[in-house]
Order: structure tokens, then sequence, then C-alpha cells
């Protein structure tokens, strides 16, 4: 099943052009159902006007509302390569608590930026929220350059001002490219308007981005969930990554024990292996000691063993946290109790605010770049790497928080 | 002073569609709670005249309303030197036009088939919408010409409202388009609607509140007969 996919995000200030971009994209690629362009186009004449792309968002907002469309968040386009979704940020707030809880992920970004009015405080924000979910396929358009008389100074002016924050934040884009949403330079076509720029149009570029790898061909993760002893000891749990086969040689960590897959065992099924995303059991040759929370690995490209982690979190309970509270923290099936040693940012996911720097408490919606000290070591990756052992929970009673890993010790 | 009349001016959707030159500075609803119903000759007649109309206009009967033609000497515009008024209903608004619509309103409605209804939707569409372009383009000379006082009157948002308030995009755009048109004045201006919209399905009814905005003075829920003495004022 090759159903390839890539799912990004269109950030920017409001008035640089994002809804005329989305429109431009939906156009240029025929992805529109038939009559509603030409409604548009019919409307803004009406007005003694040229077409504007931006109202196409309008119209598909509008059948959303009326639930003509069945999904709710997600556009569709198609190019030769591949299909695309273009997911939806109406609050930065819902694209945050996305994101980090894994609702919908984002694979690459597209960053607008208006050529005239240049870099704002919110393509800052955007772009510090980018480097925050660590997303690192992006694309930097500098839109509007019909309106700068597609002048390549003026291009090349705001592109270095954008380079300067960037670089600072650690974002290295992919692709810059010049473009004109409203004419359509650039997007699904190349343009004489621009002759200085010899570089790749806007589909083209996205079209050279990965999309996220097949789970089954990233390297075995399988999550322990219980241990039952029968006739024979099953070890029940999900594949969360990679294939598990009769034979394979693996590592049970944290404990580091190594043995070999005596059997998988899939209820009324006669198998061998089973692939990222079933919930199975497994034998082994060796009797070792295994338990619930455990991760079984093979024996290379191991993940970590820490109990010390760095994360991004969504906060999402009304009762703010406060320094020295113990959390219980859990990832696949691991559950620890866990402090948060220090609260590095706090930023407001509304409008990406920095709220404060080595704060003591995280307060409801708010997002927060934080050291985690687990009272026993769990077996975590990098969110980039490895998504399934990147994303954990933090809670009370309750969940009250969502979290991606950045960075190990 | 230049003053933009638009019938049917909704405050929730200045809002919503974040017409800034519409709102300027200061903005907010009008209370026309004085009057029965939100009629637009009793209220632009109101407005002009600054007293109640109500009483007098209903008299006439529901036909002969339509004909209301108040004289200059009983409006508030007598006090300035030079003003131009454009299509403004109970002072000098094209009639045929908007009996026109009006008409077609009514075909509508009285149709039986759902083709037949979408034929006349259009057609209404397409006379509101040419209206609106001339209107525009009277209004847009006349503000380089020398008048003390500038009333554009527009219609659109009214007329096309009644038959597709509904239709979110179409509405958004008009209002875009009124934004604009605030937004290519460039002297003092007042905005000031009769009454606002609600959506009945895809039609929209005359709400019980009017629109106002101006960047010179935050007036609280002012009633549409105060305008006249407040412009006088300001011409003082």
């Amino acid at each position: 099943m090759n159903n390839e996919n890539l799912k990004f995000v269109i950030v920017g200030h409001v008035d640089h052009g994002k809804s005329t971009l989305i429109g431009r994209l939906l156009y240029d690629t025929n992805s529109l159902p038939e009559g509603k362009i030409e409604e548009i186009k019919q409307l803004c004449e009406s007005l003694g006007k040229d077409i504007e792309f931006g109202y196409i968002m309008d119209h598909l907002e509008e059948e959303r509302d009326q639930g003509i469309t069945i999904d709710t968040a997600q556009t569709f386009f198609t190019t030769k390569k591949r299909d695309y979704v273009i997911i939806d940020a109406p609050g930065h707030v819902e694209f945050v608590k996305n994101m980090i809880s894994g609702a919908s992920q984002a694979e690459a970004a597209v960053l607008i930026v208006d050529a005239q009015e240049g870099v704002k405080e919110q393509t800052k924000r955007h772009s510090y929220i980018l480097r925050m979910l660590g997303l690192s396929q992006v694309i930097v358009v500098i839109n509007k350059m019909d309106i700068v008389d597609y002048d390549q100074k003026r291009f090349e002016t705001v592109k270095k001002d954008l380079f300067n924050f960037l670089s600072n934040i650690k974002i290295k884009p992919s692709y810059v490219i010049p473009i004109s949403a409203k004419n359509g330079d650039f997007i699904a076509n190349k343009s004489g308007n621009m002759n200085w720029y010899q570089g790749l149009t806007l589909l083209e570029a996205l079209d050279t981005f990965k999309t996220k790898e097949n789970a089954n061909e990233k390297p075995l993760r399988y999550v322990v969930q219980d241990v039952y002893s029968f006739d024979k000891r099953i070890i029940a749990g999900r594949v969360e990554s990679g294939i598990i086969r009769k034979g394979d040689r693996i590592k049970v960590l944290p404990s580091g024990e190594e043995t070999r897959v005596k059997s998988v065992e899939e209820y009324l099924k006669n198998v061998t292996e089973a692939e990222s995303g079933k919930s199975i059991g497994i034998t082994t040759e060796d009797k070792l000691f295994i338990d619930r929370g455990n991760v079984i690995v093979n024996s290379s490209d191991l993940p970590a063993i820490t109990n010390r982690i760095k994360a991004n979190v969504f906060w999402m309970d009304r009762i703010p946290f406060k320094k020295g509270e113990s959390l219980r923290f859990r990832c696949a099936t691991q559950e620890v109790n866990c402090a948060i040693e220090k609260i590095n940012k706090v930023i407001n996911s509304s409008t990406l605010a920095l709220i404060a720097e080595d704060a003591s408490e995280i307060k409801n919606r708010e997002v927060a770049n934080i050291v985690i000290r687990t009272d026993k070591p769990v077996v975590v990756e990098n969110f980039n790497t490895m998504e399934e052992l990147g994303r954990f929970v933090l809670g009370r009673e309750d969940t009250c928080a969502g979290g991606i890993i950045t960075e190990l010790e | 002073m230049i003053i933009l009349a638009i019938d049917a001016l909704e405050y929730s959707l200045v809002e919503k569609f974040d017409c800034n030159n519409l709102k300027q500075e200061y903005y907010g609803k009008t209370d026309i709670s004085e009057f029965s119903e939100p009629r637009t000759m009793v209220l632009w007649s109101s407005f002009m005249t600054g007293k109640n109309m109500e009483r007098e206009i209903l008299a006439k009967g529901d036909k002969e309303m339509w004909n209301t033609k108040i004289e200059l000497k009983d409006t508030f515009f007598n006090g300035f030197k030079n003003p131009r008024i454009i299509d403004l209903p109970g002072f000098n608004y094209v009639k045929e036009h908007h009996e026109q619509e009006r008409v077609l309103l009514k075909n509508y409605f009285d149709a039986k088939t759902d083709e037949e209804k979408d034929k006349i939707r259009k057609a209404y569409n397409n006379l509101a919408f040419e209206h609106h372009r001339r209107i525009k383009q009277e209004f847009s000379a006349a503000l380089n010409d020398d008048h003390d006082l500038l009333l554009g009157y527009f219609s659109v948002a009214d007329v096309v409202g009644h038959l597709n308030f509904g239709n979110r995009t179409m509405m958004k755009m008009i209002y875009r388009d009124l934004d604009e048109i605030a937004g290519s004045i460039k002297d003092t201006y007042i905005v000031l609607s009769d009454h606002g919209m609600e959506k009945l399905g895809m039609f929209g009814d005359h709400s019980g509140y009017g629109f106002w905005s101006t960047d010179f003075n935050e007036l609280e829920n002012p009633r549409i007969t105060d305008f006249a003495g407040l412009i006088k004022e300001i011409q003082v």
C-alpha cells in the first residue's frame, strides 16, 4: 500500500497572502469542484474586479460549515508526484495542540512573507513555532512580488532580513522562492516576470520533500503491554514501528538483556511475523524478566535510556503546573513519576508571545520548553527520529499536558 | 464631510470580515428601538430630517411610501453650501431602479419551481451589482469635486442580502468592496446604516439596530435621528 501523501502547513503573518496562496494552489492544480471558480470569478466581475483567489478559501470554509465537505480541517490537491494535504491552522492554539498531541502532523511548512512589508513580528513567532515543533522541511515564499515590480533587489533584502532571524533560531529553509500568489508566478508555473530567478516553483520544491517514513521501514520498537503465563509465556504488546519476526535477535530495554523471538502469536492465526500497528504476542527462547513498559528492539539502532529529557509541552489543564509538583510521565506503555527540573521558556500559544524565561509555572494553553527528570530511566527517542517513542503525556489523575521530546541527555 | 450611507450594513459582519475602513476608530450599533419596525424609507427619512418620521411615512401607505421625496429645506443638508446627495431613498433615489428590484424580489417568492427561482435570483443579483457599480463610480467621481457635504447611498448589502445573506462568500466580497470604498475616502467620514441584517436560512431580514462609525467621536448607542444635529455641529 503506497498511498503517499505529504501534509504541510502554511504559516506567516495574517495579511501576507496565505488564503490567496491556498486558493492559487488549488486552482493551478485543478483541485476545485467544477463551477466553484466560475462562481467566484463572476462575483468578482460583478463588483468590477479581477478574480481574487483568497475567496476560494472562504468558499471551502463555508461548505465545511454546512457539512458539504466531509473533512473538517484539511484541504487537498494533487501533483504528478503525489497527493498533498494542507493542514489548516485556524488558530495557533489548535495547531500547536494538534501537532503536539499527534492529531494532525505536518511534515513540512511553507513560511509566507510579504515582499513589500517584509519580516514582521508574526513572521518571527511563526518561524519559532516551526522550530519548536521540530519541522525541518521548510520553504520560504516571498509573496506579492507583483507589488514590488518583481524587483530582485527587494527580494534579496527581505530574504537577507529573514535569514538573519532564521539562523538565530537554527532554521535553514530548503528553498526561498519569489512568488505572486495573485498572478500565479512560480506556484505551479514558472513565469517570465522574474528572469533573474532560476530556481524551482513552489510545487516543484514541495515535490522534493520526504514524506514520513513508512513505519515498517523504521527500526523495531515493540512496546510491552502485559505478560501472560499460560501453557507458554506470552509477551503481549504493540509493534509501534518496524517488523518483528520469528527468529529475530532482540534486546529488552531498559535491562539490555538479549534473546531470540521463538514465536509470533496472533489470535486464531498462524503467523511468523507482525508489522507495525499490530497488537500481538511473542514468546522468547530464553525466559527473561520482562514487564509492562519495556521496549523490545533489534540489537542495532537503539533508543536512549535516560532519566533526563528536554521537551516542548502544551499544557491543557485548568490547574496550572507549579514547580515542585510531581507528575506521571507516560510514553507508550511506560509510566513513571517525574519532576520538571527546569522551565526554560513559556509561550502564549495564541499570540506566540514569550511569557517568561526560567519560569516557575505553566498555565492552561501555554507552551513550555522544559527539562524533565524521571525517577526511573525510560526508553525514549527524539521526536524527529522516532515519533512513536518521542511523544509523551504528563498527568495527574488525568492527562494535563502533551509533549514532544526535542533532546536527550 | 462625507457620509457613507449603507443600507443594511450589519455590525456583526463588519466585525467578522474585519472591515477596518468601515469601522474607523469608533464604531457601534445605533438604537432604532423607537421605530415599530426597521423600515428603510422610514429610517433614512428620519435620518435626514433629524426627527422620527415613522407616522408620517406609514400614513402614505405601502405603495406610496416609496415615492417619498423630502425637500432639501426640510433636511439638514440644507445647512451646506454645495451638498451632493447620491441615490438616497426619500430624497432623490432612482425610484425606477429600486422598484424593479422589489418586483423581482416578489417574483422570486412567487415562483413555483427551483429553476425559476434560480433564474430570478441571478437577474436580481445582476441588477443590484450593476447598480452598485454605477453608484460606486458616481461616488468616486464626486470625491474629487468640491462639495462641503457628500453622501453616497449604497444599497447592495441590503438588496443582495435579502436573497443571499446565507452565502457567506458573497456577503464577504460585498463587505470587502464597501470597505475598499470607505478606504478610498481621504477626508473625514461617517459610516451609517439604517438597520442591520440577520440570517434566515439562505435569506436575510432586517435586524433591530443599525451601524455607525466615525474617527473623531465616541458615540454611545446613538439614535439615527441624532446624526443631523451631530453633523451640523461639526460643520460649525
